[in-house]
């Protein structure tokens, strides 16, 4: 009976304080910007099924993986000159201009010559209403591939953070609540991951085991999960056991596991939240390059577009194939500073030190 | 008759907050003579801080000070630039903070924190020179010479403190502030400070502004005071004077509730209520809403102002009183 | 403190076998078995064939086979390469190494510096609308996704602005008929950077305990003066001026990597340095520096930025690993022959013997920048120096 009342009213406050929190992590505007954005791609990511599903777009076409468009369009035939400049082309990088094609190209096809119209099937097509963002070299839409890639960091970037941040409560806590040899082993073993090279680790994780998205996502979390947040979580459980009332709790007999439940996980929970989101920006950046570096063994993500704009060579043809190298690159950069922004609102929160009055 | 050190005159001062100015000084007037020792005493709250803040131009970032006057041997500071006030500072007035606990920087030697002082207003000393003076500090306050290659962290709180006291007054200052010096230490050491304090006061022949909660105290500090209630002076004048013959309401109150100085055993009548919020404009008396000696003779709605009523010795009453 | 350093050696002692062993079994444990599959290899000569077999004790069982691993690594015995046959891992790694040691600390040193020195600007005028942008700017740089990043600058200024070269540690047109080997010309120029930040180091230790502040300053700028005069004289005569073209080749060829890599790693710094920063100066002893008359540089250096140091070199420590990651990166993007490149190559290739040896030296460097980090902010907060703490 008492108890009840006594979950009620812990439940009120509990609601209480996150409606305070709420209010002060709105003030903190750099915070706000980053839960736009994540909202942004989360919405993203949700559209790509809702408009297959709809039917309002044809999976023949949009498919991000095996979609295909052939977009026609007619060029001019030139020949770009040896030396440069010219009257018509200023550098080397003019030649062809928009619209031209230039002979050397087109030896494949024999009878064209220079002054020819040229009817051919542009790859990489540019943005067109059809495809908001273009398309790639192989005629997949960009925005298509946009959607399934935020798809792929939000799952990854939750699942392994998720999974970080609960291997990393549990272990903090244990190591705070039973300490001697157990802390002294949780301890160096966090000392290893935090010294393990973990760019390399995943080099040689990645080139010897296929990896698909959610086995990364196990492997940055549990890599998370043992490293430096141990040491962390360990110190703020430490600082809650000493508190009066864990002790008033353990005098009036609550098991250890009560206590564990009921005062220190919540009294842990915020900064176990702040690393979650912090953990998510590493997760997304992490998935980034490796498979920009050509080691994960999946379709479509938005280190795999760059990866594909770089193998093709449109990375140094400059602002020209401008939809191929922007669009992914700012995605990720966008979505890991966004998280990383509703990161630093919520440290705002937890942190009164650092509000300005 | 030694000379005038500090003049004030009519400070304002007020602290603009999101819920509106909180006027911390108002109309605060008092001098400061050479060698003299001075005291400032009210509930926690009334501005004492502030006044000591303003005298410095040390206010916090949202604090402004709207009119009045601080003239240090003559020269008025309000409206200094910053680089001729970091001349005043330390060399024309030093402090010593409320809470010098934590006026130590934790990761410099304490030795090597006077010596900064002492190195930006005598920049010419050699390193001998000045780390003989803070031997003779160090002496001075009862501290060991050793102390000076020490971290703050190495010093117990009383250590701490008469290190402070050391490091106030390091550029031979006219003027110097004490804020409260004594709060978070135990009873004996509180003591031991007061006493290190007065002595050395009365070697140097210091100008001293003591500020406390505690009125006994003040009385033993102190050869003159003033009493503050809600950002204004209620009465001043030599303390001797104001303990044999307290004139304001609150004055009495504060007295009645030491049992130290009163002597007999009289009923400790502490004061109930609090003091009023210095957001909202007070008109007339603002001791009123607590006042136990409120009359028919005496008119709170009215305006207060300053009058002497003995040698030197000025009360806020209301203008109704005065004749 | 030499207590606490000893401690910390020793823990990190155990936390390198501790490596040594995860980094055995995760070769071990590779599916198929990387060592016998490889062994199958038939462009592998023989001899090297017996001498893998030997090393790694490929027929013993596992527990042997790890003790066996460790003996080996601290004999330094890794068998030979897959790959470069003759060669040994520790050759390999011998000559790559200091370049990525070079280029690891010029940009550790110089993001440091730039980060600890803008996050305390930020800090100091906070508000302004200067502010703003250098933090908005910060967290771009720090949230920017690296690879792309390094392309695009690569793009810009080695393509279309074509300032500086596209990668790679050298021109090899220019090495052709050089008189000296490019690793001879690197090790002088470690060399002489070493003396030269060992010069200006000393010179700053001695002008600390000088009272007068002023000559202090003038002291600290005459030896800088000291050194770029001693630096001319030093590249104009003797062997060095022979060595002069190539050793600017290769420092030319470092421009690129390390401004990118700056650009990015200074601005965790940044951000960390103005939160602290931020909060030290609400400290009581700014304010009693204030007080005692110091002008503001110096509160904001001396007294500010000192105290905000502590929680930034913390930080630092941790993420010194997260910088190896991303010397790997920018060297496998500029085509930079070191130890990150050399690791993922070995890894590509499967030439496991050096992809162990790689593996574990990086793990080695790490350790040691972990603890050379842990011992400075021992130095740095006297309070850790007699308080011992898990
Ligand atoms: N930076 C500030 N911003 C707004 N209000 C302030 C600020 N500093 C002080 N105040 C307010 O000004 C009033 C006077 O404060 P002050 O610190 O001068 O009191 P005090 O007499 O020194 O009290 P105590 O004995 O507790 O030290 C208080 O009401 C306080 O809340
Ligand atoms: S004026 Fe009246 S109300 Fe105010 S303090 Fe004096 S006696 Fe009390
Ligand atoms: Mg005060």
């Amino acid at each position: 009976m008492e108890e009840n009342i006594n979950q009620d009213l812990q439940k009120e406050l509990r609601r209480e304080a996150i409606k305070r929190n709420w209010q002060l992590f709105k003030q903190s505007k750099l915070g706000m910007i980053g839960l736009y954005i994540v909202i942004f791609f989360l919405f993203l990511a949700l559209l790509q099924p809702f408009l297959f599903i709809t039917g309002i777009w044809n999976k023949g076409v949009y498919d991000p993986v095996v979609g295909y468009e052939p977009i026609k369009d007619t060029l001019l035939v030139v020949e770009c000159p040896k030396e440069y400049p010219t009257e018509k082309y200023e550098s080397y990088s003019d030649c062809p201009a928009k619209g031209e094609v230039n002979i050397k190209k087109l030896y494949m096809a024999p009878g064209v010559e220079v002054g020819d119209m040229y009817e051919t099937f542009i790859q990489p097509a540019p943005p067109s209403r059809r495809h908001l963002l273009g398309t790639d070299s192989l005629g997949r839409d960009i925005f298509s591939q946009i959607m399934e890639g935020s798809q792929v960091a939000f799952i990854l970037g939750l699942l392994s953070a998720t999974l970080g941040v609960g291997i990393s409560t549990i272990l903090g806590t244990i190591a705070a609540f039973f300490g001697g040899r157990i802390d002294a082993y949780l301890m160096r073993q966090s000392d290893l991951i935090l010294m393990l090279p973990s760019l390399p680790l995943l080099f040689i994780i990645s080139a010897f085991a296929e990896l698909k998205v959610w086995h990364l996502a196990v492997v940055l979390g549990v890599l998370g999960g043992l490293g430096g947040s141990v040491i962390t979580i360990k110190s703020q459980a430490l600082q809650v056991k000493v508190k009066p009332f864990v002790d008033s709790a353990r005098i009036t007999g609550g098991s250890n596991m009560k206590i564990l439940f009921s005062h220190v996980l919540p009294n842990v929970a915020p900064l176990a939240l702040l690393f979650m989101v912090f953990s998510v920006t590493g997760a997304i950046a992490s998935e980034s390059v490796l498979s920009f570096l050509g080691l994960l063994n999946i379709d479509m993500s938005w280190g795999i577009m760059i990866y594909l704009s770089q193998t093709d060579g449109f990375i140094f043809s400059g602002m020209r194939y401008w939809w191929l190298i922007l669009p992914a690159g700012l995605a990720v950069t966008f979505l890991a500073g966004g998280f990383y922004l509703v990161g630093r609102g919520l440290d705002d929160v937890f942190n009164p030190r650092l509000r300005k009055r | 008759m030694s000379k005038d050190v500090l003049v004030v005159k009519d400070l304002n001062m007020h602290y603009e907050t999101l819920s509106g100015d909180v006027s911390a000084v108002k109309n605060v007037s008092f001098t400061v003579k050479e060698g003299e020792s001075f005291g400032l005493v009210g509930e926690s709250g009334c501005g004492k801080t502030s006044v000591a803040m303003s005298l410095l131009q040390l206010q916090a970032d949202n604090a402004k000070i709207s009119s009045g006057s601080i003239k240090l041997d003559g020269i008025e500071m309000v409206g200094m630039s910053e680089s001729e006030l970091r001349k005043v500072r330390w060399d024309g007035i030093s402090i010593v903070f409320q809470g010098a606990m934590n006026a130590w920087n934790p990761v410099v030697k304490v030795g090597e924190q006077i010596r900064e002082a002492i190195r930006e207003h005598y920049p010419n000393n050699t390193k001998i020179q000045n780390t003989e003076k803070i031997e003779s500090l160090f002496k001075m306050v009862g501290l060991d010479s050793t102390i000076m290659d020490r971290f703050p962290h190495e010093l117990s709180g009383g250590m701490k403190q008469r290190a402070v006291i050391a490091l106030a007054l390091s550029c031979d200052p006219k003027v110097v502030i004490a804020d409260e010096p004594t709060t978070a230490l135990d009873v004996v050491i509180q003591d031991q400070i007061l006493k290190e304090i007065k002595k050395v006061q009365e070697l140097l022949g210091l100008s001293l502004i003591y500020i406390s909660h505690d009125i006994a105290v003040i009385a033993e500090m102190t050869d003159k005071m003033a009493v503050m209630y809600a950002g204004s002076i209620v009465e001043k004048g030599p303390t001797s004077e104001i303990f044999a013959n307290p004139q304001h309401s609150y004055t009495k109150s504060l007295l009645a509730s030491t049992p130290s100085v009163v002597g007999d055993k009289v009923k400790l009548n502490s004061l109930e209520g609090e003091p009023p919020s210095l957001i909202d404009q007070i008109e007339g008396c603002s001791f009123a809403p607590r006042c136990p000696n409120r009359n028919t003779t005496c008119h709170p709605e009215l305006d207060m102002e300053l009058v002497e009523v003995g040698p030197d010795h000025f009360v806020d009453i209301c203008s109704a009183s005065r004749n | 403190m030499a207590e606490y350093i000893i401690r910390r050696t020793f823990q990190m002692t155990i936390v390198f076998f501790l490596f040594l062993v995860f980094s055995y079994l995760l070769f071990n444990a590779i599916p198929g078995n990387a060592f016998s599959s490889l062994l199958l290899n038939p462009n592998l000569p023989p001899d090297a064939y017996q001498r893998v077999l030997e090393i790694y004790g490929l027929d013993k069982p596992l527990l042997e086979r790890t003790q066996m691993y460790i003996v080996n690594f601290f004999k330094g015995d890794f068998g030979y390469s897959y790959k470069y046959f003759p060669k040994t891992p520790i050759e390999l790694i011998a000559e790559r190494l200091p370049r990525t040691l070079m280029l690891f600390s010029i940009v550790n040193i110089v993001a440091f510096y730039t980060g600890f020195f803008i996050g305390k600007v930020l800090a100091w005028r906070r508000g302004s609308k200067a502010e703003t942008w250098i933090t908005v700017t910060s967290v771009f740089s720090y949230t920017v996704f690296y690879p792309w990043f390094a392309l695009m600058m690569l793009w810009v200024f080695g393509y279309k602005l074509g300032w500086l070269p596209i990668g790679k540690f050298l021109y090899p047109e220019k090495w052709y008929d050089a008189p000296f080997d490019s690793d001879v010309v690197f090790t002088s120029m470690i060399k002489f950077t070493v003396v030269v930040s060992l010069i200006q180091f000393a010179a700053y230790l001695a002008s600390r305990g000088i009272e007068s502040l002023s000559l202090r300053r003038n002291i600290r700028f005459v030896s800088l003066i000291a050194i770029f005069i001693g630096s001319y004289f030093y590249w104009n005569n003797g062997e060095a001026l022979l060595q002069k073209p190539y050793a600017s080749d290769i420092a030319y060829h470092m421009i690129l990597p390390v401004m990118v890599v700056t650009v990015v790693a200074f601005a965790g710094t940044a951000l960390l340095t103005r939160t602290t920063m931020m909060e030290v100066l609400k400290e009581d002893y700014i304010l009693t520096a204030r007080a005692k008359g110091i002008s503001q540089k110096r509160i904001r250096d001396r007294h500010a930025a000192r105290t905000a140091l502590l929680p930034v070199v913390t930080s630092f420590i941790f993420t010194i690993v997260t910088i190896i990651d991303g010397s790997v990166l920018t060297e496998q993007i500029f085509s930079w022959p070191g130890m990150g490149q050399l690791l993922l190559q070995s890894v590509l290739e499967e030439d496991i013997p050096v992809a162990m040896a790689t593996f574990s030296f990086v793990g080695v460097f790490a350790l040691i920048a972990h603890l050379l980090a842990d011992v400075s902010y021992s130095y740095l907060d006297p309070r850790i120096r007699i308080k011992s703490q898990g």
